[in-house]
């Protein structure tokens, strides 16, 4: 790695006081978070390894590349995982599955940001738009990461199994357990920004956990077959598990939306 | 945090008046005012319009544009109406601020309300919008109806009490905690007064689907809210249950 481009550290990351919650001193102490992420690769292994060298650069000047690079490889993972996903009902499910998914996983981080940025600033956070942007494009790629090494566990089991209900479980605590991991990256970042609370961001984790099961229903089916791309009718998460439930103690298996 | 960061965030008035430090939020108040009150009104406009057009889209698209107005023009008529009489209000009760001060201050809170609500509006649409539409069963529809309505008094309550409390740190730069306690209330109760009426008078929002997609309803100048109010009680506490 090229050592001559390292941006210098600002005085201001060595004179910030702890803040709520805060993990560890801020990020760039360490001149290995100060080294450039020059690419999606590298902006991988960083997250994976190095996660306060990505909440560092995400404050540098210029993390525009950055975030969408890390906005790119989650959607490109989210398609994979999606082809996986699909691959319970193969035909049409192929592509509506990995679509559908990216899409309702880009749409939640778009309409869930407006309130994060609100929370953080609330919360009296010093992070700007662009490093909430970076935070949250960290929090969809750790996701969707997690969810492509899960994913050949996943392929096994819908080759294996019938139960839409099962299927849909399964995937639940998969991204459960992946979103617990993108929610503790954007943690950790907002707590190296000087909040005075975490209210604000536990009330924003709350929002968007039930707006991603939301959609989950939204845009069903993912797992099941569907004679129309959208569902016909409107239901709230827990009715539509509910009825999935009801529905695989009686009906066909492959054939029920879910 | 990074200089380059604080430096960014504090170009953003808006980011300014969420964090509410009190350095900034009594800096607020000084200088040149007309960037600072175009700013407000432009981001009331734009947070309450927006919000507007989520609770009025689940009844239809008018609604949505009719409450896309009505929403900010009941936030402005407030600030305007109550203009006077707040800024009487602060010397009185001991905050030594201007008339202009302090209507720059009223402005300030709702502007921050308006910034909640408008970032609130994107996830108030995704509710409608998994919301029943209107042909389905009454049963149904009455649900809908309840939960939207639930969810918006929930939301629009967080903002206008976040709203206050960054008006109450605005107030104690310069009157103390008791004394910028006594003026909120008294600018609460004024603006609360003058609000309501506003929102009877501009009635409806959400839109009741037995009723007609309309800009006022045919009676909105008939009675008022308290009347209402007194009526609804007055009827339960007969036994009327």
């Amino acid at each position: 790695m090229n050592t001559n481009v390292v941006p210098p550290q600002l005085a201001a990351v060595a004179a910030a006081p702890a803040s709520a919650g805060a993990v560890g001193p801020s990020p760039g102490q360490d001149p290995l978070e100060r080294e450039p992420i020059v690419n999606a690769v590298v902006a991988v292994e960083a997250l994976l390894r190095q996660p306060r060298r990505v909440m560092y650069q995400l404050r540098q000047p210029g993390s525009g590349r950055l975030i969408g690079s890390m906005l790119f490889v989650g959607l490109m993972c989210s398609l994979i995982y999606g082809v996986v996903v699909g691959s319970f009902s193969m035909g049409t499910q192929l592509w509506a599955a990995p679509v559908k998914i990216a899409g309702g996983l880009l749409v939640c981080a778009i309409i869930c940001l407006p309130s994060l940025y609100i929370f953080t600033c609330l919360s009296g956070s010093r992070a700007g738009l662009g490093e909430i942007c970076g935070l949250l494009a960290g929090l969809v790629l750790l996701m969707t990461l997690l969810l492509l090494g899960f994913a050949p566990v996943a392929w096994l089991f819908s080759q294996s199994t019938n139960s839409v209900v099962w299927m849909g479980a399964l995937h639940l605590l998969f991204w459960f357990i992946a979103t617990v991991f993108g929610l503790r990256f954007l943690q950790t970042g907002f707590s190296h920004s000087q909040p005075r609370s975490a209210a604000g961001l536990n009330t924003w984790t709350l929002i968007f956990i039930l707006v991603m099961l939301q959609m989950t229903t939204a845009l069903r089916p993912l797992v099941g077959k569907s004679s129309t791309f959208f569902p016909a009718g409107k239901e709230f998460f827990v009715t539509h598990w509910e009825d999935s439930l009801k529905a695989e103690q009686t009906g066909p298996h492959r054939t029920s939306t879910d | 945090m990074t200089a380059t960061a604080s430096k960014s965030a504090s170009k953003w008035p808006l980011s300014l008046l969420l964090r509410a430090e009190p350095t900034s939020l009594g800096s607020w108040l000084e200088g040149t005012q007309a960037s600072r009150v175009v700013f407000c009104l432009a981001a009331i406009f734009v947070g309450t319009g927006l919000y507007g057009a989520s609770m009025g889209c689940w009844r239809a698209p008018l609604q949505a544009l009719f409450v896309a107005v009505k929403l900010p023009l009941i936030v402005l008529l407030t600030a305007f109406g109550n203009a006077l009489l707040n800024g009487m209000l602060a010397p009185l009760l001991g905050v030594n601020i201007g008339l202009r001060q302090t209507f720059l201050g009223v402005l300030m809170s709702f502007t921050i309300a308006a910034a909640i609500l408008g970032a609130f509006s994107p996830l108030t649409l995704f509710m409608v919008w998994n919301a029943p539409p209107l042909t389905s069963p009454p049963d149904s529809l009455r649900g809908a109806y309840a939960l939207i309505l639930l969810a918006h008094v929930m939301i629009i309550a967080f903002a206008g009490i976040t709203a206050n409390v960054r008006l109450l740190l605005l107030l104690q730069q310069f009157g103390g905690r008791a004394k910028a306690r006594r003026v909120l209330f008294a600018w609460l109760a004024g603006n609360f007064l003058l609000g309501s009426q506003l929102s009877w008078i501009l009635r409806p929002f959400i839109g009741s689907p037995e009723l007609r997609v309309e800009f006022l309803r045919a009676e909105a100048f008939q009675g008022n809210f308290y009347e209402c109010v007194w009526r609804a009680l007055t009827w339960l506490l007969a036994g009327h249950h």
